[in-house]
C-alpha cells in the first residue's frame, strides 16, 4: 500500500463522524461533520492516534487535554481521533484515569474512510499513524505532521505552528512593503 | 457542542502570573464582563513572551519586575516578584532590577533631552549622574544591559535604545534575544493598562 498524504493546500475532505464528547449518561455521542467544523468559523486541530487502550497514547492524549484551553484562546477546536468506535472510545474514556476529564471530542473513523482519504493507514494493522492536521476556518489545511507509531507528539509545537499561521500582522506600523514577515 | 467557556482565557492569565482571581478587577474585569476577544490575544502575548526560548524564566521574570516597577504597577511587580523567587533569583538581584528601571528613568530623560536638542554643549558637558551600578551589577553586564535596552524602548529614549543595543551586539547576544526581551517589554506595558 502506497500512501498519499492529504497535504497543505488541500481542502479537507467532507466527513460526518460518530464522536464521544462526554462520558455523562445520555450525552455521549455527538456526531461531527466538516459543514458543522467550517461554519463555526474557527481552526481545526486534528490529532490521530494508532488504537484505543493502549500504553503510549493516553500520555499524549492528556497533554493534549492539557493545552486544552489554549487551544481555545487561539480559536481552534481540538478533536482526536482513531480507527476504533465510538463505544470502544466510551470504554477507554471510563476505564482510564487520565482521560476521565477530556475536553475534546474523540472522534470515531470506524470504517477508516477519513484515515484513508488522509493517507495516514499503516499498512500491516490498517491503523492511523501519528497524524496532525491544521485545518483552517475555510477547510483548507495548513499544516500536517506525520510520526510513526512509537512517537509521541509535542503538543507546545502545535501550538506554536498555529500562533505562526494565525499571525497576520495588522498594524500598519508594520506595514513593510516586499519584506516577508519573520515570526520566531 | 463547540462554544466556547467564558472567563477562562482570563483565569488561565491570572493564574500565569500567580495572581489570584481577586485581582479581577478594573480595566481587566472590564474586558473579562464584556467577553471580549482581546484578552485571547492578551493571554496569548503574555504566554509566549513570558515563555520565550531565548530568555529563562529567571530572566523573564526579572524583566517582568523591571517593567512593572517603571509602570508604577505594585500588584504586577509583587506578582513577578514571587515568580522570579521561585525560579531563583536572589534579593540582591531582584533589588538590582529595580535599580536599573530607576537609573535608566534617569538617564532616559537626561539623554533624550541631548538627543532631542542636538546642541555641542549639552553634549559635550559631563551628564552629572552618578551610575556606578552599572560598572559591577550582580545580575551581569549582559542582562543588565538587556534590562537597560528594555526600560529604554518603554520610556522611548532614541539614544539609549541605539547604545544598549549595540551594547548587547558587543557582548555577544544574539539578536532572537534582544527582540524576545524588548517583546516581552512590549507585552507586559500592555498588560499592566489592564491590571
Amino acid at each position: 500500500m502506497k500512501n498519499v498524504v492529504l497535504s497543505i493546500g488541500s481542502p479537507f475532505p467532507e466527513f460526518k463522524k460518530m464522536a464521544v464528547v462526554s462520558t455523562e449518561k445520555g450525552k455521549e455521542f455527538y456526531e461531527i461533520t466538516l459543514d458543522e467544523l467550517k461554519s463555526s468559523g474557527k481552526w481545526v486541530v486534528l490529532f490521530w492516534w494508532p488504537k484505543d487502550f493502549t500504553f503510549v497514547c493516553p500520555t499524549e492524549i492528556a497533554a493534549f487535554n492539557k493545552h486544552f484551553s489554549d487551544f481555545e484562546d487561539r480559536d481552534a477546536l481540538l478533536i482526536g481521533a482513531s480507527t476504533d468506535s465510538e463505544y470502544v472510545h466510551l470504554a477507554w474514556r471510563k476505564d482510564h484515569e487520565d482521560l476521565k476529564d477530556l475536553r475534546f471530542p474523540m472522534l470515531a473513523d470506524t470504517s477508516k474512510s477519513l484515515a484513508e482519504e488522509l493517507g495516514i493507514l499503516e499498512a500491516n494493522e490498517k491503523v492511523a499513524y501519528r497524524a496532525t492536521y491544521i485545518i483552517d476556518p475555510q477547510g483548507i489545511v495548513r499544516w500536517v505532521s506525520l510520526y510513526d507509531l512509537s512517537v509521541g507528539r509535542n503538543v507546545k509545537e502545535v501550538l506554536r505552528v498555529l500562533d505562526a499561521l494565525q499571525t497576520d500582522e495588522l498594524c500598519p506600523c508594520n506595514w513593510q512593503k516586499g519584506e516577508a514577515t519573520l515570526q520566531a | 457542542m463547540f462554544a466556547t467557556t467564558q472567563n477562562e482565557t482570563v483565569f488561565n492569565l491570572l493564574k500565569e502570573l500567580g495572581l489570584h482571581v481577586d485581582q479581577l478587577k478594573g480595566n481587566l474585569k472590564l474586558l473579562s464582563d464584556a467577553e471580549s476577544r482581546y484578552l485571547k490575544d492578551l493571554k496569548i502575548n503574555v504566554s509566549n513572551a513570558l515563555n520565550s526560548e531565548d530568555l529563562s524564566r529567571k530572566e523573564a521574570y526579572l524583566i517582568g519586575i523591571a517593567v512593572a516597577a517603571n509602570e508604577d504597577n505594585a500588584i504586577l511587580q509583587n506578582a513577578f516578584e514571587s515568580l522570579a523567587q521561585e525560579n531563583e533569583a536572589s534579593l540582591q538581584e531582584i533589588a538590582e532590577a529595580v535599580a536599573c528601571t530607576s537609573l535608566l528613568n534617569a538617564n532616559n530623560i537626561f539623554y533624550r533631552f541631548r538627543h532631542f536638542t542636538k546642541k555641542e554643549f549639552y553634549q559635550t558637558t559631563p551628564a552629572g549622574i552618578k551610575m556606578s551600578i552599572m560598572a559591577n551589577p550582580v545580575l551581569g553586564k549582559e542582562f543588565f544591559e538587556l534590562l537597560s535596552l528594555v526600560i529604554s524602548a518603554l520610556n522611548g529614549c532614541e539614544l539609549c535604545v541605539t547604545s544598549h543595543e549595540e551594547a548587547l551586539v558587543r557582548e555577544g547576544t544574539p539578536p532572537q534575544r534582544i527582540l524576545a526581551a524588548v517583546r516581552l517589554g512590549a507585552v507586559l506595558k500592555s498588560l499592566s493598562v489592564l491590571l
